[in-house]
């Protein structure tokens, strides 16, 4: 095991900042959100969880996908790309975890994403290990933990006054290069674990319990606000829109937005002529419960949660993720 | 990201607008490069994103297929924002083109078998590519009943073509209207209602369905009362898309997408799926 100073860990991202845009949580107002940063001044190294995860700088919450050029009876198309290599600070475990179920349902899963596959190659990720795990996280109980560093490209651990250091890919490797290393002299201090774990409730749990009244109780207080939808590092539901820019004479140009939605707004499902397969609060909750954990696991792999707990933290009428795979537990022991 | 990005439509240009029905418009797209050309390989029952620059793009069924032509023909109902500006357009306009994307019917498949193909409104539109290649290798299919209904005689498509689809040998085809007008001569009713008159028999037949899901809905029970079993019930179903590739949540019933494991599905697929799309 590597350790590097604090130090020597802010040289270095002060250095990549000459190279790559740096994203890092700062504080934005109340919130603690991963923007780019010009200074190491204006990272939050001392936050527990963000409000918002890394997600937006791969899957963007407005985007735009094409950029659209009319006139004189002519149209072009051209992709706006992204010119500059990111790295992300501070990753936190779950979150990486996150962008890998978002890998299997945008890469993996062809054809591939083009917009997210460019945001990917062109990151690299540096984690920042969990000391804890905080009210609300449950990573332990879908697999994960709070200092997993499976995920990552660079794995920095606090202690002894600075970091542990774990290169984990060949891209944590290049960035790496430029840190200063020493040996370890210390263990790797060990994550403070919630004592509590969470049930997962199998396939066939779910299948069974599609039609149970759990989900009109569960759904009676929601308000379909989505900030569930939008905190959560694996949700990828989005709408395509077009946005006139410039309109005139000559011609127009358009850019072709893509931005994030929610399965959970009114009339999500409703199709042409106004049919509504999915017309009730009580049927889209339910949808996107049953996306995360059954639907993603028998279409791409992975569950679609890593128990960041934000949606937790973030509703307004207190429904709990964790407490829902809980009835469903018990559904089956009834 | 050029030509793998699957979000990048070619372009087209509209050859030919032609008035089919009260707000429904067949519309003809040549594709500009001739690269896209060779690539647009589809098959019936597969559908394309159009765009209209500047308003946005919806998914539709192609109405057309490769054999009798290039160019990739819609019929579209004007009903949204989408449609409303596709309908504004002349021939020489230029559209994005993205697809074809989907399953398909399965016409090799059901080679030899007795076909009834139902279709309500603008829902006949994916099912034209069904009748253009039943008619054109007449001799693979068994005899085809093809019962067409509208709300009423104004939203009928294809009726140029009826007589061709009369004319062709072993071959039927019913109308029915919900509602007639002076003109009106031929059958009044549910299309559940004619299929019941109609009656056609189960053995060695395959059923292809397309319109609202209310009416697929009925017309699978009236199917089942009439001694089909659910593999033998084929349909297409609608959803609201904004990809077209599996990947913007939108379509889903359950843990299949229309867009990807559909649009077309038997009837025993759609009992096993979680969620009802009616």
């Amino acid at each position: 095991m590597k350790a590097a100073t604090r130090k020597d860990v802010l040289a270095w991202l002060t250095k990549l900042m000459g190279e790559y845009t740096v994203i890092a949580p700062t504080v934005v107002e109340d919130n603690v959100l991963y923007r780019p940063v010009a200074s190491t001044d204006e990272i939050a190294f001392d936050f527990t969880r963000t409000d918002m995860s890394p997600k937006e700088h791969f899957f963007l919450s407005t985007q735009p996908i094409l950029s659209i050029t009319k006139g004189h009876g002519e149209v072009s198309l051209a992709e706006p790309p992204l010119e500059r290599e990111q790295v992300i600070f501070g990753v936190r475990p779950c979150d990486a975890r996150g962008l890998k179920v978002l890998d299997a349902l945008l890469l993996e899963h062809e054809p591939a994403d083009a917009y997210y596959a460019e945001r990917r190659e062109k990151t690299t990720l540096i984690g920042l290990a969990c000391p804890e795990m905080w009210p609300g996280c449950f990573c332990t109980s879908l697999g994960g933990a709070p200092d997993d560093a499976e995920d990552v490209d660079v794995m920095l651990t606090e202690a002894e006054g600075g970091y542990l250091v774990q290169t984990v890919t060949k891209k944590g490797k290049n960035l790496t290069d430029g840190l200063v290393l020493s040996k370890a002299s210390g263990k790797r201090p060990q994550p403070r674990l919630s004592p509590e774990s969470v049930p997962v409730p199998t396939q066939e749990v779910w299948r069974q319990h599609f039609d149970d009244e759990v989900w009109a109780h569960l759904a009676d207080r929601c308000l379909s606000c989505r900030v569930c939808t939008y905190v959560c590092p694996t949700c990828r539901c989005f709408d395509v829109r077009d946005y006139v820019t410039q309109s005139g004479v000559e011609g127009s140009v358009i850019e072709r937005l893509r931005a994030w939605d929610s399965c959970l707004s009114e009339g999500y499902r409703r199709i042409a002529g106004g049919h509504d397969p999915r017309p009730t609060k009580m049927q889209r909750l339910r949808n996107r419960f049953y996306c995360k954990f059954h639907y993603c696991p028998q279409d791409f792999g992975p569950v679609a949660c890593v128990g960041c707990g934000r949606c937790i933290v973030a509703c307004p009428v207190s429904i709990d993720i964790a407490e829902m795979l809980g009835d469903v537990a018990k559904l089956d022991k009834r | 990201m050029g030509t793998t990005n699957p979000m990048r439509p070619y372009l087209g240009t509209l050859i030919g607008v032609k008035d089919l029905a009260t707000d429904i418009k067949l519309f003809q797209v040549e594709l500009n490069d001739s690269q896209a050309c060779e690539r647009f390989i589809y098959r019936p029952g597969q559908f394309a994103f159009l765009s209209a620059f500047g308003v946005g793009e919806a998914p539709f069924g192609l109405a057309s297929i490769l054999s009798r032509g290039s160019a990739l023909e819609f019929a579209i109902a004007k009903v949204g924002t989408v449609t409303a500006a596709l309908h504004a357009m002349e021939e020489g306009s230029i559209v994005g083109v993205r697809g074809p994307m989907g399953n398909c019917f399965p016409l090799e498949e059901i080679k030899g078998k007795n076909v009834i193909v139902l279709g309500g409104g603008i829902g006949g539109a994916p099912l034209r590519p069904v009748l253009h290649t039943i008619l054109d290798q007449r001799d693979d299919y068994g005899h085809l009943t093809i019962l067409w209904a509208a709300r009423n005689p104004s939203l009928l498509v294809f009726t140029d073509e009826y007589d061709d689809w009369q004319a062709a040998p072993r071959t039927e085809l019913h109308l029915t209207v919900d509602q007639g007008d002076e003109s009106w001569t031929d059958n009044v009713g549910l299309i559940t209602e004619l299929l019941e008159k109609v009656a056609p028999s189960s053995e060695n037949a395959v059923t292809i369905t397309c319109g609202p899901p209310i009416m697929i809905k009925f017309v699978m029970l009236t199917l089942k009362k009439l001694g089909f079993t659910a593999d033998q019930m084929i349909t297409t179903l609608e959803a609201k898309m904004k990809c077209g590739i599996g990947k913007c949540g939108r379509c889903n019933l359950g843990e299949k997408f229309v867009c990807v494991d559909g649009p077309v599905f038997t009837y025993t697929e759609i009992s096993q799926f979680l969620e009802s799309f009616v």
